[in-house]
């Protein structure tokens, strides 16, 4: 399932895939990948994605 | 041990040892890298998975064909086909799933060291297809080392650059 919160916060703070991918050290095809919900990141990857982008992992990955 | 033999030991164990002393210098100047992201590394994980299955079948495969057909190929030639086999599958699973590359690498310059060790060996290869040393008496011989980490180079530079070409134009439309 596409992650579209994800990509909307990123568009919030008007960042590319690419910087998001510098700042939470991953690689930009990984950022593409959870946006599209081709991969499932692990709670690391998932928490430095919430602080760089200044949300909690409930407004990004939770699927309620 | 003859002396040609000895010949071709010393040239071989000079080869491996010159690539292993530029293999790490290309480390030490960063422009070979290992670090990769999480989704990298499980991609790779599979990947590696799928080379090593390629490497026991094609390493049995070899096997067999050399009881059923006889002598078709120097041990060193057919080894270093199950060596490519599986190290194209390895690779080309990387690429397709965007794991080849690691974080700090530039695919400009790795790409183009590609380009460059497949045009070398091929041009070795063709030399030794014009001296007529690639098969002796119905067998491919130990040169054929060359046009096989040749054409297995260009192999992944070619899958790699329509990759590359093919996940552009995606992005564009997205």
């Amino acid at each position: 399932m596409k992650n579209l919160r994800l990509k909307a916060a990123r568009a919030a703070l008007d960042m590319s895939q690419q910087q998001l991918a510098d700042a939470v050290g991953v690689s930009r095809q990984t950022i593409n990948a959870i946006e599209k919900g081709d991969y499932n990141p692990t709670i690391k990857l998932c928490t430095a994605i919430c602080r760089c982008l200044g949300k909690t992992l409930d407004e990004l990955f939770w699927e309620g | 041990m003859d002396h040609y033999h000895a010949g071709i030991m010393v040239g071989l164990a000079a080869g491996i040892v010159a690539g292993l002393i530029f293999v790490a210098f290309l480390f030490r100047k960063k422009v070979l890298d290992c670090h990769f992201d999480e989704r990298q590394e499980l991609a790779r994980g599979k990947a590696f998975q799928y080379g090593f299955f390629t490497l026991l079948i094609s390493t049995y495969a070899y096997g067999t064909s050399d009881v059923v057909f006889g002598r078709w190929c120097d041990a060193l030639a057919g080894v270093t086909i199950c060596l490519a086999v599986s190290l194209c599958v390895f690779a080309v699973t990387c690429i397709l799933k965007d794991a080849y590359l690691s974080l700090r690498e530039k695919p400009r310059v790795v790409m183009t060291m590609f380009a460059l060790l497949s045009a070398l060996n091929l041009g070795f290869g063709v030399m030794h297809v014009l001296h007529g040393e690639l098969v002796e008496d119905g067998v491919l011989t130990f040169r054929a080392v060359n046009p096989i980490i040749g054409l297995a180079t260009l192999v992944i530079l070619i899958v790699y650059i329509v990759n590359h070409l093919l996940r552009s134009r995606e992005e564009e439309a997205e």
